[in-house]
């Protein structure tokens, strides 16, 4: 604690001067971990480097370890001085009979990054890779990727080397540390360094049996970019890897899991993906209720991957998925969304009573996302309308502030009633929003409440006076809330001519003033309808759609096409972003894909005869006619774009009108 | 792979800065301190990106323990090595992981952090091995020029059991095994079962000479259906289902996939043997029943049976439930039979202890909840009740251990000892 005082005096790095060169070695030391401690809080010190290295003469371990540390902190600054230690890193790395020093050595002479020192490296790194002690070869091995970075030109005759060892290296730590390090300098190479040959696909399975756990984790990691040539393989690398999903390091399940639901894909045999995905099942879903949430976190951001490829994993687990009182938000929030993505017509009952219960949850948030979440399953599943209209009026009915859930309330609300126009009769739901309509604040879900009460203005006593107040800040509300309020406002009027001709006349006075170009277009598109053919506007307007609708309900996450490349990527950072890799780092070249088409395992395919998949692909066909039905409903721009044409010409008749 | 090795206290300032690859500055570093960890954002996402540099960090206790990288590395690996990490470092300081020990013994660490990671790639990270190698204070000067020593620990290191020294002797050969079984179940307010599993640890400690094989088992379903029926023996036992076993290293998989047979050179010392989970015919060792009653606008009755569910000889010890109230409670009365029941406003809600719990019993305790006058009008929210307890010599799965067989050259013949618990995991019931 000593080391980490904040008195730091200008004669400091002085009085550490004169330290570094007494001659009592306890004194020395004590001067070195003073020298680190400063540099850990980010002072610099690079000053001292001449006295720091001197004191390498002493063969005290701790000491060089903590100046080697030093020097490769400072190396690039001082490359000049650096050259200095260049004799003690080849002294250690041939003359030691210490296989710990000389493992230290090469690893930190590694680190330097001084691209002239590098050539002082080449010989006694040559020799390190063939040392007998397979701790030093380990070490020497991950030497090489940290000298390819900056000196590539010395290395060719070293890469050959690796090549070589790759062939007959029979430890398994050093195997998966080459393996490693040879797909380190592949990435900066740019090209193909491992070339697999059966012996050595062999070799390396045998070494996972034996390694330790990260070794573990680089081989498997490395076969699953692998292809295999034909089903026989394939069926052997899954039978040698399929022990590690035993293993207790949840990474290595996991990249066990990758391997094995990649090189599915290549069995001929039906029977045996069966009884593979029976094994697997159980192994993600222990992981998936891993005691660390930040462990969990990771599994459930790769599960919506999982899920899409092959549904058949977690066929009756929804359970599984369930949110306990305790768990961080970060992990509920994940659960939440796989809810809705496993939710299928024999489990959304389930699913909805469970989502009942977070909705009466403390934070606002997660509150919201189960509300958006109960509007998802409600436009999948027809059955589920009912229930969860029972739901959110139950909860609406509590509402007695405006908070986030209460906006996505009416949201929710808005296209369930579109789903359904007789819902409004159903748990006095009407009657119950119309009460909280005060509660809307942020423009989407204003614009879904200015919807409401234009849409059932009849059912509602006082919709007039409510649109009256609406109308009356016009000018104050965002342009979505405003476009809403313009179609609002013309249903109101031709549902009662009358009684609103004085509110039409506000609004198209406010609208025509708004801010907006797309406002102000539209208010002079209705106002010349409304004058010259008001039956054509009851039309356009007063729009119902006959037979059920059609709504977004792909929820997939990935693009079929880029299923196997994110398989392959199962649990790197970018898969965790829900993104190819290629499209968070410039520097990766998406692999080509050999095969044709991933397959989409299923529970039982005979069950949905043109499978969920095509059913998507159909309704993405039957999308284009309906879409503009759906664009009218969901954002009321169809009316504008659709008569956009004969508008533009109409345009100068209404300039002529005003 | 991984840039560099981070810890920071909760204030964002740094402890402990170890650089493998110099791809991120230290300001980068510093801003995320300042940004995330400062403003407690940590807690919110294990992994934060910020202008294409990946944060990945945990959070022990005040300290954040991050790891820097710039490229695709795998975030469960790294993870899991963070945790391994500070095992590692828990190993060294006897269990201890806070600010002082880091700054105390910041040499140490540094000197773990050059040994566990190499260029940004995980390497052994084992701290019975480490502890081999690297010493607080530095290794002896005996073992630095003892070439053969050192030899045989490098080879230890790097060989196919890097957990188990050779050449161990005791005088004494014993092991104990731990059977511990935490039960999460949730139950809805109806009191149906909404999921209920059991996780499972078995804990060893060896205390054994040379390098014995050791073999263990389980009443398990699918490997008692293998064994061959012995003549005459009639078992009811017909063993349980496992839904998913994870083993220690020292576990021979292949032989696991192939056999089920659990196969095994054990390290020295305790280790985790391995874990389970369990779904199938959980016997729940208690059963909450509560009843949720408001008596008008300031008062509400909360009643809650328990009733334990296993057989009379055995008892449960440490019983706490936790029965939620709400913020403005005033004032609470209660009425229990057995333990003693208060309600601790820090913990909003009522403890009721019991001390011991006998098998097959029933108590109730009765709470009038008065409340205080509020402004918030919002409703109360109801967290689930919660139970803690453990019952000793029970499994809640039925999982019970067959066998331990261990072979030694020596052919000694080890005592064996072996003790059961079940404990509360996540034990809720909704109110």
């Amino acid at each position: 604690m000593a080391y980490f005082g904040n008195n730091q005096q200008r004669g400091e790095l002085q009085e550490l001067y004169i330290d570094l060169n007494d001659l009592n070695f306890e004194k020395k030391k004590e001067a070195i971990k003073k020298v680190i401690a400063y540099m850990t809080v980010g002072k610099d010190v690079s000053q001292l480097f001449q006295s720091v290295i001197k004191c390498l003469e002493f063969q005290d371990i701790e000491m060089k370890k903590l100046i080697y540390l030093y020097i490769v902190n400072y190396s690039r600054q001082k490359p000049d001085d650096a050259i200095m230690v260049i004799q003690n890193f080849r002294k250690d790395v041939r003359k030691s009979e210490n296989p710990l020093v000389r493992a230290l050595a090469i690893r930190t002479f590694g680190c330097l990054r001084v691209p002239k020192l590098n050539e002082y490296l080449i010989e006694p790194l040559k020799d390190c890779i063939q040392d007998d002690d397979p701790y030093v070869r380990k070490t020497a091995v991950l030497c090489v990727p940290k000298v390819f970075e900056v000196s590539p030109e010395l290395c060719p005759a070293i890469l050959e080397q690796l090549q070589k060892l790759l062939e007959k290296e029979s430890n398994a730590l050093v195997l998966a540390n080459l393996i490693q390090s040879m797909r380190e300098i592949e990435v900066l190479y740019g090209k193909q360094l491992i070339i697999l040959n059966p012996k050595i696909i062999q070799k390396l399975l045998l070494a996972v049996d034996e390694c330790i756990e990260w070794g573990q984790i680089f081989i498997l990691d490395y076969l699953a970019t692998h292809d295999p040539v034909d089903s026989k393989q394939a069926e052997t690398i899954i039978e040698r890897s399929l022990p590690r999903l035993s293993h207790i390091n949840p990474t290595v399940t996991f990249c066990a899991v990758k391997l094995i639901l990649k090189y599915l894909d290549y069995l001929d045999n039906g029977d045996l993906v069966k009884n593979l995905c029976k094994k697997i099942s159980p192994s993600i879903i222990s992981l998936l209720s891993w005691n660390q949430p930040e462990i969990q976190y990771t599994i459930l951001r790769n599960i919506s991957l999982i899920l899409q490829k092959f549904p058949i994993l977690f066929e009756n687990e929804v359970k599984v998925f369930f949110c306990s009182f305790n768990e961080p938000y970060y992990i509920k929030y994940e659960k939440l969304e796989i809810m809705v993505r496993i939710c299928d017509s024999k489990n959304f009952l389930q699913v909805l009573n469970e989502l009942k219960i977070y909705i009466n949850e403390a934070d606002p948030h997660f509150v919201r996302k189960t509300i958006k979440s109960i509007g998802k399953i409600a436009i999948m599943y027809d059955k589920a309308l009912q229930e969860a209209v029972t739901i959110l009026i139950e909860f609406a009915k509590n509402v007695q502030q405006a908070n986030e859930p209460v906006q996505e309330l009416f949201i929710q609300m808005q296209i369930l009633y579109r789903k359904n126009r007789y819902l409004y009769k159903s748990n006095d739901s009407l009657k119950i929003l119309f009460n909280i309509l005060e509660y809307a604040n942020e423009p989407e879900a204003k614009s879904a409440c200015a919807w409401i009460v234009g849409e059932f203005a009849e059912f509602i006593p006082k919709s007039v006076e409510k649109m009256q107040e609406y109308i009356d800040h016009f000018l104050l509300e965002d342009r979505l809330v405003q476009l809403q309020l313009l179609t609002s406002g013309v249903k109101l009027y031709i549902k009662y001519p009358s009684l609103c001709s004085a509110l039409i006349q506000q609004l198209i006075n406010s609208a025509k003033d708004s801010f907006n170009p797309d406002v102000r277009d539209r208010t002079y598109i209705y106002w010349r309808l409304l004058s010259t053919d008001p039956e054509l506007v009851k039309n356009l307007v007063c729009y119902q759609v006959k037979g059920s609708q059609q709504f977004q309900k792909d929820i997939r996450l990935w693009e079929t096409k880029d299923l196997i490349i994110a398989l392959e990527n199962m649990g790197s950072i970018s898969n965790l972003f829900h993104k190819l890799p290629n499209q968070l780092y410039k520097n990766i070249k998406v692999r080509n894909n050999h095969q044709k088409e991933a397959k989409i395992y299923k529970v039982d395919d005979k069950l949905e005869s043109p499978s969920k998949e095509q059913q998507i692909k159909n309704d993405q066909q039957n999308q284009p006619p309906q879409q503009n039905q759906d664009l009218d409903l969901l954002n009321f721009e169809e009316p504008a774009s659709n008569n956009n044409q004969s508008n533009n010409k109409n345009k100068i008749d209404v300039y002529d009108l005003i | 792979m991984i840039s560099s090795i981070v810890f920071i206290n909760h204030k964002g300032e740094i402890l402990i800065y170890r650089v493998y690859k110099d791809d991120i500055t230290r300001s980068e570093t510093t801003q995320f301190c300042a940004k995330i960890v400062a403003t407690k954002e940590n807690k919110e996402c294990p992994i934060i990106n910020i202008d294409g540099t990946s944060f990945i960090h945990i959070t022990i206790k005040d300290i954040v323990v991050l790891a820097t990288t710039k490229v695709n590395v795998n975030v469960a690996m790294t993870l899991q090595f963070l945790y391994q990490l500070v095992k590692v470092c828990r190993a060294y300081f006897g269990g201890e992981f806070d600010e002082n020990c880091i700054k105390k013994h910041f040499v140490l660490i540094y000197e773990i952090l050059d040994e566990v990671m190499d260029y940004g790639v995980p390497q052994i990270a084992d701290a019975d091995l480490l502890k081999k190698y690297i010493q607080e204070g530095g290794l002896k000067p005996e073992l630095m020029n003892d070439v053969e020593k050192l030899k045989q620990l490098t080879s230890q290191a790097t060989g196919a059991t890097s957990w188990r020294p050779p050449n161990l002797v005791y005088r004494k050969n014993e092991v104990y095994l731990d059977v511990i079984e935490s039960v999460n179940v949730l139950m809805s307010v109806k009191g149906t079962i909404l999921k209920a599993d059991v996780a499972g640890s078995i804990q060893v400690k060896c205390l054994l000479s040379g390098m014995p094989e050791c073999k263990f088992g389980m009443n398990d379903k699918l490997l008692m259906q293998r064994e061959p029926r012995k003549p005459g023996q009639t078992t009811t036992d017909k063993g349980i289902t496992i839904d998913d076993l994870k083993f220690h290293q020292c576990v021979k998989l292949p032989k696991f996939d192939k056999e089920r047979a659990i196969t095994f050179i054990p390290p020295d010392g305790q280790f985790e043997l391995m874990t389970y989970r369990i779904t199938e015919n959980i016997n729940l060792p208690f059963k909450i029943m509560p009843v949720y009653n408001e008596l008008g606008k300031n008062k509400l009755e909360i009643r809650v049976k328990i009733k334990s569910i296993f057989e009379k000889n055995l008892f449960a010890t440490n019983l706490a439930i936790k029965i939620p109230v709400p913020k403005n409670t005033a004032n609470v009365t209660t009425n229990s039979a057995i333990g003693k029941a208060k309600h601790e406003p820090d913990q909003q809600g009522v403890i009721w202890r019991i001390k011991k719990y006998p098998g097959d019993f029933e108590a109730l305790l009765r709470c009038e909840i008065d409340l205080g006058q509020t402004t918030n009008q919002q409703p109360w929210i109801k967290p689930p009740i919660s139970m803690e307890f453990q019952v000793p010599m029970f499994t809640a799965s039925g999982l019970r251990v067959r066998f331990l067989r261990i072979y030694e050259k020596a052919g000694y013949k080890p005592t064996k000892w072996i003790r059961y618990i079940t404990k509360a995991g996540e034990y809720l019931h909704r109110l």
